[in-house]
C-alpha cells in the first residue's frame, strides 16, 4: 500500500464515529491537561490507559496520541496568558509569549501558536507517512544484534540529552534497567527478584511507575503551595487576529520549527522540550534583532510552538516502525498496543494497516480539531485554571489511585504508585529527570532478550555482536554523541591552556 | 540532606541487587543464563551509584542539586499528602473503595486548606463519581471492603 492509498484507507478508519469521538476526547483532555500545570500529558495518558482496554487498538492509539499532541496546544495557552507553562514543552514559549500579553498582543500570540502548531502537526504527519514506511522496510532486515544496538544506543543517547548531569541520568538508567529485570525471565521462565510474590512474577508494571513519577510527584509539588489563585489575562475573540506584519514574521519560524521539531522527535530524548530550545536558539541566531528576544517577539512564540508539535509527530516514527519507544509518552502508546496483543514494529504497517494508517489519518483530523477548539474556546480552557489547586491536587491523586488499581486490579500496583510518587517527588526536588529510568524500564527487557539472542547467534562473541555494519554504526554514533562533547571541551581546554604551559 | 540520602539509598540497593543477581544461574557468553544480564546491570548500577554518592558527598558539580528548603506549612502539607496516600493503600482492602475514597478526599482537602463543608461535599461527590465511572461503567472490580 503506497502512502496516498494508505492515507485514504486511514481516513476511512479515522472518520468512523467511534474513532472521531476518541480523537475528540483525546485532544480535549490533552488541551485541558496542557492548560493545567498540575498534570502533564504523560500522567494523563497513563491515567486514561485503563479506559482504552475495551476499545479497538486503533481507537485506543488515536485517543492516547490525541492527549499527547493536544497537550502541546494547551500548554502554550498558560505560558502566554499566565506566565506558567502548562507542560515542559511550553517553557520557552513564555519568554516572549507572556511579554506579548503584557504588550497587549496575547490574542495574536495565541493564534500564531495554534496555527503554527497546526502547520507543524500536519508537516509531522507527512513526515511519519514517509519516514515510518521507509524505516519499516529497512528494519525488516534487522536481527537481534541490530535491535540490541538500537536499544543500547537509544538509552545512551537519552542519557546525554535528558538534561542535567550525565551521572544522574546513568543512575536513573541503571535503576530502570534493574526494575526491568524483576519478574519471570522470558527465556528460562525463572522468577527473579520476586521474593516469593506471585504478583511480582508479572514484573513491575510501567503505568503505575509513570503515574507515580509524573502524576503523584506533580501533585505533591502542588500540595506544597496549598491554596493558590492564578491571575489570568482575559482575551476577547476580536483580539485574536494577528496583524499582517505578525503573520509575515511568523511564516519562516513556523516552517523551520516544524522541521527542527520533527527531526528532534526522531532522536531519543525529551524531544518536545529539546526541540523548543533548539528552535528558539535558531530563531534568535537568524534574527536581525536578537537582542529583542524576550521582549515579546512573535518569532520566539511561532518557532518553538511549531517545534514541540513537530516533535510529537517525529517521536511516533521509531515507535511505529521499530517498535521502540524513546520517550515516556511513546512508552505508554506501546503499552496500549501490547495490551491489545499488538507488537509495533516493521511488520505492523503491512499486517495491521488499519491501526497504522487510521492513526496517521487521525492526527490530521486531531490537529484540525485542536485548531478549531483552541482559538474560539481559549477563554473556556483558561477558566480551568480557576479551579483551586488543592482541590485539583486531591482529585488528581484520587484518579491516579483508582486508575493504578484498575490496570490489573492489583494492590501491588497501588504500592508501586505510592512508592514511585514519593521517589519522583524527591527527584523533582533534586532536579533529576526521571525519563531515563522510565525509558530504561521499557527498553530493558527488550535489550536483555535481544542481547541473549544475539549472543546465542554469535556463539558468545561480543566482537561479532557489535561489528555488524549497522550495529557498529549505531553504537559509534551513540558513543560520539555521548563522549564527543566532553572530549571537544577537553581538547579546546588544552588548546587554550597550551600557551600557558611552558 | 536529600541530595546525599537518595544516592546512598540507591548505592545500598545496587549492592543488594548485585548480591541477589549473583545467586541466579549465570550461564556462559554463548548460552547466557537468567543471571547474565542482571549481573551486568548490577555492576553498572554499582559503579554509577558509587560515583553518584561520591559526587554528592564531595559536593562536586554533577551531583544532584540540594533541594530548596520548604517552610513548615508546605512540608506539613506534603507529609499529610504522603500519609493520606499510604493510608489509602493500607485501608482499601478492609474498608472498600467508596469509604476509602470519601475519607481520603475529605481529610486531604481539609488539611490542604479547604473548609469542612467543601471537603465533605467534594469527598462524597468524587467518591460516588469515581465509583460510578470505574466500577459501574468500566466494570473495574473495585474493593467493597469486609462488609
Amino acid at each position: 500500500m503506497g502512502p496516498l492509498e494508505g492515507l485514504a484507507y486511514g481516513f476511512s478508519i479515522a472518520l468512523l464515529p467511534s474513532n472521531l469521538f476518541a480523537c475528540f476526547i483525546g485532544v480535549l483532555v490533552g488541551t485541558i491537561v496542557g492548560v493545567l500545570p498540575g498534570i502533564g500529558p504523560v500522567g494523563a495518558m497513563a491515567l486514561l490507559l485503563p479506559s482504552t482496554f475495551a476499545m479497538h487498538p486503533a481507537t485506543a492509539l488515536i485517543m492516547l496520541a490525541g492527549i499527547y499532541y493536544g497537550a502541546m496546544y494547551g500548554g502554550s495557552t498558560t505560558s502566554i496568558l499566565v506566565n506558567v507553562p502548562g507542560e515542559a514543552g511550553s517553557v520557552v514559549t513564555l519568554l516572549d509569549g507572556y511579554q506579548m500579553t503584557k504588550n497587549g498582543r496575547a490574542g495574536a500570540a495565541l493564534t500564531i501558536a495554534a496555527v503554527g502548531s497546526f502547520f507543524a502537526g500536519t508537516v509531522g504527519v507527512v513526515g511519519i507517512m514517509l519516514a515510518a514506511g521507509w524505516l519499516a522496510d529497512v528494519a525488516i532486515r534487522f536481527g537481534p544484534p541490530e535491535y540490541f544496538a538500537i536499544t543500547l544506543g537509544g538509552i545512551l543517547l537519552l542519557s546525554r540529552l535528558s538534561g542535567g548531569s550525565i551521572l544522574n541520568a546513568f543512575v536513573m538508567v541503571a535503576l530502570g534497567l534493574a526494575l526491568g529485570t524483576v519478574g519471570m525471565d522470558s527465556i528460562s521462565a525463572l522468577r527473579r527478584f520476586t521474593f516469593g510474590s506471585v504478583q511480582l512474577a508479572q514484573g513491575i508494571e510501567l503505568v503505575p511507575v509513570i503515574m507515580g513519577v509524573y502524576g503523584v510527584a506533580e501533585v505533591l509539588l502542588l500540595a506544597e503551595e496549598g491554596i493558590a489563585k492564578t491571575q489570568i489575562a482575559s482575551v476577547k475573540l476580536r483580539q485574536l487576529l494577528p496583524t499582517p506584519e505578525e503573520w509575515r514574521r511568523s511564516t519562516m519560524p513556523v516552517a523551520r520549527g516544524s522541521v527542527v521539531g520533527f527531526l528532534t522527535g526522531l532522536v531519543p530524548g525529551p524531544a518536545a522540550v529539546l526541540s523548543t530550545f533548539i528552535s528558539y536558539t535558531v530563531e534568535k541566531r537568524m534574527s536581525k534583532t536578537p537582542e529583542k528576544f524576550g521582549t515579546g517577539m512573535i518569532e520566539g512564540v511561532a518557532g518553538p510552538e511549531a517545534a514541540n508539535n513537530g516533535a510529537t509527530a517525529g517521536a511516533m516514527v521509531p515507535l511505529l516502525s521499530l517498535g521502540i519507544p524513546f520517550s515516556p509518552a511513546t512508552a505508554i502508546l506501546l503499552g496500549a498496543l501490547v495490551v491489545h496483543g499488538l507488537q509495533p514494529g516493521p511488520l505492523m504497517i503491512s499486517q495491521r494497516p488499519e491501526v497504522f494508517w487510521g492513526f496517521v489519518a487521525s492526527m490530521y483530523i486531531g490537529n484540525l480539531m485542536l485548531l478549531i477548539l483552541n482559538l474560539p474556546l481559549v477563554g473556556v480552557f483558561v477558566t480551568v485554571l480557576r479551579l483551586p489547586q488543592h482541590v485539583l491536587a486531591t482529585l488528581v491523586l484520587l484518579l491516579c489511585l483508582v486508575g493504578a488499581f484498575s490496570l490489573s486490579n492489583s494492590f501491588l500496583d497501588l504500592w508501586v504508585l505510592a512508592i514511585f510518587g514519593v521517589f519522583g517527588y524527591a527527584l523533582r526536588k533534586l532536579r533529576v529527570d526521571p525519563s531515563p529510568m522510565v525509558v530504561a524500564l521499557v527498553l530493558g527487557p527488550m535489550m536483555e532478550k535481544t542481547l541473549r539472542q544475539a549472543l546465542f547467534l554469535t556463539r558468545g562473541s561480543v566482537v561479532d555482536l557489535v561489528a555488524r555494519p549497522l550495529s557498529a554504526t549505531i553504537l559509534i554514533l551513540a558513543a560520539a554523541a555521548l563522549f564527543g562533547p566532553p572530549l571537544v571541551r577537553l581538547l579546546r581546554g588544552r588548546r587554550i591552556a597550551m600557551p600557558i604551559v611552558p | 540532606m536529600l541530595a546525599r540520602a537518595v544516592p546512598l539509598v540507591l548505592l545500598v540497593d545496587a549492592g543488594v541487587y548485585l548480591t541477589l543477581a549473583l545467586r541466579l544461574p549465570f550461564g556462559a557468553a554463548a548460552r547466557p543464563g537468567a543471571g547474565f544480564y542482571p549481573v551486568i546491570v548490577a555492576v553498572f548500577a554499582l559503579v554509577v551509584a558509587l560515583a553518584g554518592t561520591a559526587s554528592a558527598f564531595r559536593g562536586v558539580p554533577g551531583a544532584a542539586a540540594e533541594a530548596v528548603e520548604l517552610d513548615a506549612a508546605s512540608r506539613r502539607r506534603v507529609v499529610i499528602s504522603v500519609v493520606a496516600l499510604v493510608a489509602f493503600c493500607l485501608v482499601l482492602p478492609w474498608v472498600g473503595y467508596p469509604a476509602a475514597a470519601f475519607a481520603f478526599v475529605t481529610v486531604l482537602l481539609r488539611y490542604l486548606g479547604g473548609r469542612w463543608t467543601t471537603a465533605l461535599l467534594t469527598g462524597a461527590l468524587s467518591a460516588a463519581g469515581s465509583y460510578g465511572l470505574f466500577a459501574m461503567l468500566l466494570d473495574v472490580p473495585l474493593p467493597r471492603g469486609l462488609w
